[in-house]
């Protein structure tokens, strides 16, 4: 059974359509990474995987329940970290770990104490004195010591540290060990490219792209460039091939699909010095968000 | 804001109206004069009057008495939201970030309250002048009511400069005006102490005395006290750190385990104080009431008067019954306000973002709202009840003629109303959220103000009717009514129901 599987799922606010017609999947033990800038959906996909907001059309189903028919049950396997931490200002840390606790019915203790150390948070503080980004670890540990099945993430380390960021991967990493299903939204590359085992990619409500990394590199072009000992001859005519620049003994070209043709072209050329990089994940992003005129729209 | 203006059109204009149509003539006037204007229980809410014979001296008597009260409010609450409230949400902080300073934001503040006080004037004086009150005088008289709103806003202020979070400021200025209330009712109500309501700001308001031997000496204090704790808030607000006050609350605590163990516990722990402030408030009020439940006279009332009981139900305010039942139809009132501040409550948790919080784990939007709507109803039980129990102590203290078990129905008899609310204000929560609380104030209000005003001025019975507080009987003076108190009950539970039924289907939404 999957984790998470949407179907058509759209919403509307008014006259903006917020999401349009997302058919989504995530397996269960997956770390699915969810990109897009502010603005694409990320926040109202999640509100409609939680059954707070009612969808448009479509629906979308936690471990096959469906979120808005019977959100109860839903989540009692689901543990979400909000973008935006809403807490009770006149409760402790400690307190409001102890709250949610006895709503789910239990949590795992031993292990909270240990991410409260890690994460070095005075659990006696109230909320109401924490900054953004301690508020933000409370949520975080009180998810991660629930043990769900599912954690739902929204830009969960937003506020965070550098320090406290590289505790949260390990976290993550720790919960993908255990079989737990993990869904990142995120706008950090680096951080979804460290963790992530799939990722998709959300554009004005729109998924406009989705596999592991390596397909989605694979999909892409990757960029080569090459010197040769005597004049550089015309690739361009190659399968696949697009010449981005050509000097009088080198050239840089994008190369789609296979490289093997290419390969085969240079075989019997006198090359000097080739060089080849894959896109990186940001590269990728920009490459979906790039509107030809040099500007990146959302 | 808006009702507040509204309270102020209304009540100005039934009080001139309702004089005019219940004393008609000097000798009714002379002997209501006699009657309630000697008696101390009246005393303690309206002040001390001056002169019952013109309608002039009893509207400055009635409107003072209790516009000053609600002006103090007004002023506090205005100041705290300005320069308290927006600071602990944070989005002060992102004002002065901006090129505006910390003295101009201090200004700009004080000016849109001044334009506040503006308006509950401009609609004080519309309410007198429709009520055919000459123009000069109203505008005096409106100026008196609204006059404390100077000193309390400068109270507010430098709460809110004290105290670093919303509430604690509140709860600052209200003990405040509970202080200046108190020193007010001992001035009134005792002989030969008249030189302390010198001391109050309230009887500051009451010494303008803009119809019996005008003082404009008596605005000297409230300007110079107004305008020197403004300049005490100002000076502190310039200086202290954003977000802190002077009072510095415990950041740290050794954790609290109790009433955490579902969101209807949780918000009994946070609620805790107000209801706690409401029982006090209510409970003191009916002792009082209770005290002086024997002290009406047995005199003659006029004529007039006694036509207009007998409307409300022929009862006699000459008996500790009467006049127990005459004043519980204000904790009817004040009851059903509990209702719509409880709402209020639920909605803030929903703008605040803690109801997102709680709905991802697995706990329901059904069992979170009947939860809060369960609190709220026992809240209210709570209450009636006390203040029904007090009230019978201090009238049997007395040697009145009152049982327990009346007063308590007597109390019983606040909830179907206060429930009837409840539910229609949380059918405006699950519909229209961001309405709700407003909606739900006006409702109370504005049905109150109609059952008095609509007897007043003859309005057709099926308009006067709508109004649930016509079908109120005045327990203890009359029997409790079982068919009027099921009816209002059961629009309470049918729009509450509904309530469930439309939240279950709704999307969340933020401030």
């Amino acid at each position: 059974m999957s984790a998470i599987r949407t179907e058509g799922l759209s919403k509307r606010y008014r006259d903006t359509l917020a999401l349009d017609d997302l058919d989504l999947t995530v397996e269960e033990g997956e770390v699915y990474g969810y990109l897009g800038p502010n603005g694409a959906g990320k926040t109202t996909t999640i509100r409609l995987l939680l059954g707070l907001h009612r969808p448009t059309g479509g629906r979308a189903e936690l471990f096959g329940i469906d979120a808005w028919r019977d959100p109860v049950e839903a989540h009692r396997r689901v543990a979400y970290v909000a973008g935006e931490p809403f807490l009770w200002p006149a409760l402790t840390s400690a307190e409001t770990f102890e709250y949610f606790a006895r709503l789910r019915g239990g949590t795992d203790t031993a292990y909270r104490d240990r991410l409260i150390e890690r994460f070095q948070l005075d659990a006696d503080r109230k909320v109401r004195a924490l900054s953004k980004g301690n508020r933000q670890k409370v949520q975080l540990i009180a998810a991660l010591a629930s043990r769900a099945d599912l954690l739902l993430l929204d830009e969960p380390t937003s506020g965070l540290d550098p320090l406290m960021e590289i505790a949260f991967r390990e976290a993550v990493l720790e919960a993908k060990q255990r079989g737990q299903t993990v869904f990142l939204s995120s706008h950090i590359m680096s951080e979804v490219e460290a963790l992530c085992d799939r990722v998709g990619i959300l554009r004005a409500g729109r998924l406009v792209d989705e596999g592991t990394l390596a397909e989605l590199r694979h999909l892409s072009a990757s960029t080569v460039e090459i010197t040769f000992a005597g004049t550089a001859p015309d690739l361009g005519h190659l399968p696949g091939v697009e010449i981005v620049a050509a000097g009088s003994n080198a050239l840089r070209c994008e190369v789609t699909g296979s490289v093997a043709p290419l390969l085969a072209a240079l075989a019997g050329l006198p090359v000097i010095a080739l060089m080849s990089h894959e896109r990186s994940l940001e590269e990728i992003f920009l490459h979906h968000y790039d509107t030809g005129d040099g500007r990146v729209s959302p | 804001m808006l009702s507040f203006a509204l309270l102020y059109g209304l009540i100005s204009l039934t009080m001139v109206a309702g004089y005019r149509h219940s004393y008609p003539t000097p000798r009714e006037r002379a002997m209501f004069a006699q009657s309630f204007g000697a008696n101390k229980a009246v005393r303690l809410f309206y002040g001390a009057p001056h002169d019952l014979l013109t309608i002039g001296g009893y509207t400055e008597w009635r409107l003072v008495g209790v516009g000053s009260i609600f002006a103090a409010v007004w002023g506090v609450l205005a100041a705290v939201r300005a320069m308290r409230a927006e600071e602990d949400a944070g989005r002060q902080e992102l004002v002065l970030a901006g090129t505006v300073g910390r003295r101009s934001a201090y200004v700009a503040a004080l000016g849109a309250i001044a334009v506040g006080a503006t308006i509950l004037w401009l609609a004080t004086f519309l309410g007198l002048v429709v009520a055919r009150l000459p123009a000069g005088s109203a505008a005096s008289l409106s100026l008196a009511t609204i006059s404390p709103v100077l000193v309390f806003t400068g109270v507010g202020a430098v709460a809110s400069q004290v105290a670093a979070t919303r509430r604690l400021a509140l709860e600052l200025a209200s003990g405040v005006i509970v202080l200046s209330f108190l020193l007010r009712v001992v001035a009134d109500t005792s002989s030969g102490v008249g030189w302390l309501r010198w001391t109050t700001p309230l009887g500051w308001a009451e010494e303008l005395r803009p119809f019996t031997g005008t003082r404009p000496a008596a605005l000297v204090p409230p300007v110079i006290a107004g305008a020197l704790l403004l300049l005490l808030a100002g000076s502190i607000a310039v200086r202290r750190d954003i977000g802190d006050g002077l009072l510095h609350g415990k950041d740290s605590a050794t954790p609290r385990l109790r009433l955490l163990g579902s969101p209807t516990a949780l918000a009994l722990r946070n609620e805790r104080g107000s209801l706690l402030a409401w029982l006090a408030g209510a409970g003191m009020y009916a002792l009082v009431i209770g005290l002086l439940a024997t002290t009406f006279s047995t005199r003659d009332i006029s004529a007039n008067l006694q036509e207009q009981l007998r409307k409300l139900g022929g009862i006699s305010i000459t008996t500790p019954t009467g006049a127990l039942g005459l004043y519980f139809l204000f904790f009817v009132l004040a009851v059903s306000l509990f209702a719509c501040a409880q709402v209020s409550a639920i909605r803030r948790e929903e703008a605040d973002g803690q109801l997102e919080t709680l709905l991802v784990l697995p706990v329901g939007r059904s069992r979170w709202l009947i939860g809060r709507l369960v609190l709220a109803a026992s809240g209210a039980a709570a209450i009636a009840l006390t203040a029904a129990t007090l009230a019978w102590a201090g009238a049997a203290s007395q040697h009145a003629d009152v049982s327990l078990t009346r007063m308590l129905a007597a109390g019983g008899n606040c909830l179907p109303t206060a429930l009837l609310f409840l539910g229609l204000a949380a059918l405006a929560f699950a519909v229209v959220p961001r309405a709700s609380a407003g909606i739900a104030y006006a409702l109370v209000l504005g049905t109150f103000l109609w059952q008095l005003l609509g007897a007043l001025l003859d309005a057709p019975h099926w308009l006067v009717d709508l109004t649930p507080f016509q079908h109120v009987a005045l327990v203890p003076a009359q029997p409790f009514r079982p068919a009027a108190a099921a009816a209002l009950l059961a629009i309470g539970a049918a729009t509450a129901t509904a309530a469930v039924v439309v939240f279950r289907r709704r999307d969340l939404e933020g401030a």
